[in-house]
């Protein structure tokens, strides 16, 4: 498997490729939830000052941890031997998110050959589908060298 | 409620060239590193596991750019509280290995109030040799944007 195929890897997630080469894949939509206590663990070891109803604008990459998310992504990387290693991250908000409020996910990965990178894009939105934020995420895709490779 | 003539910034609204004071984050012990993955979820091995770091030609795990890009946000706020961050884009220049700091400033690049008090913001990490780690932009405007016009 090459670092980059998501011709395959949706072919595993059993999602359908849109038309042609390196096609950005893109996930069904996912629910989520600002769940209280993981916004305040997420604010402790971020050095946010923010309390009550605030959610720190880099909160929603916690997301892409997500199994669904963090699945494809693995296999877009190519396994064992490569690294993501993020490059650029960008967040534009159109309203702010509210602690314990149900969200809606849209992704969207697309990956480049060269170099070897996946781009993923992601729109949070209410549950009504008003748009709050959109996420760009690029990662840069590193081969491991092991010991014996030097 | 914002109290200035229409089309005026008030006295304190910033201009193009103010600086937002620098502020230390860190130093990120591995142990912080550990704590950011569970809450954050990104556990890659390049941040935990000296030899998966190793294997990808740095010298130790590197500091999560997530956890380093999450400073400018108490940065800012604790500049101005009055401030709603619409955008932040950020590029990840070098790694910061675990166990280092870094030191976050900011500059305002243009400043606007009609027709919305925006502000544009240059923002800068820096690693322990001064070295240029994080190079962002932000547009922040003020909260009550909708009451002003």
């Amino acid at each position: 498997m090459t670092a980059c195929d998501p011709a395959q890897a949706a072919a595993a997630s059993g999602l359908a490729p849109e038309p042609g080469e390196n096609a950005p894949v893109r996930l069904p939509a996912i629910e989520v939830r600002t769940e209280p206590d993981e916004v305040t663990g997420f604010l402790r070891e971020t050095g946010g000052i923010g309390t009550g109803d605030f959610v720190p604008l880099t909160f929603p990459f916690r997301w892409l941890a997500l199994p669904a998310i963090r699945g494809l992504i693995l296999q877009l990387t190519g396994g064992e031997g490569f690294l993501p290693v993020h490059e650029s991250q960008s967040f534009a908000y159109e309203r702010s998110l509210h602690i314990n409020t149900d969200y809606v996910l849209d992704v969207e990965i697309e990956a480049s050959e060269k170099p070897p990178r996946l781009i993923l894009k992601m729109v949070v939105s209410t549950a009504g589908g008003e748009i709050c934020a959109r996420l760009e995420t690029v990662l840069r895709i590193v081969r491991l060298v092991a010991e014996t490779d030097i | 409620m914002i109290d200035a003539a229409p089309g005026a910034p008030p006295p304190d609204w910033p201009r193009a060239g103010d600086e937002i004071g620098a502020q230390n984050f860190g130093p990120f012990a591995q142990e912080a590193l550990a704590r950011y993955a569970a809450v954050s979820g990104d556990d890659n091995p390049l941040h935990l596991d000296p030899e998966a770091a190793k294997a990808a030609g740095l010298a130790g795990p590197p500091v999560h750019g997530m956890l380093m890009l999450s400073c400018f946000e108490p940065l800012i706020m604790g500049w101005r509280r009055d401030l709603f961050i619409a955008r932040l884009s950020a590029k990840f220049l070098r790694p910061v290995l675990a166990g280092d700091g870094i030191r976050v400033m900011g500059r305002v690049l243009r400043s606007a109030w009609v027709p919305k008090p925006e502000l544009i913001l240059r923002l800068t990490a820096r690693g322990r040799s001064d070295d240029l780690v994080i190079l962002a932009e932000a547009a922040v405007q003020h909260k009550n944007a909708n009451l002003i016009s």
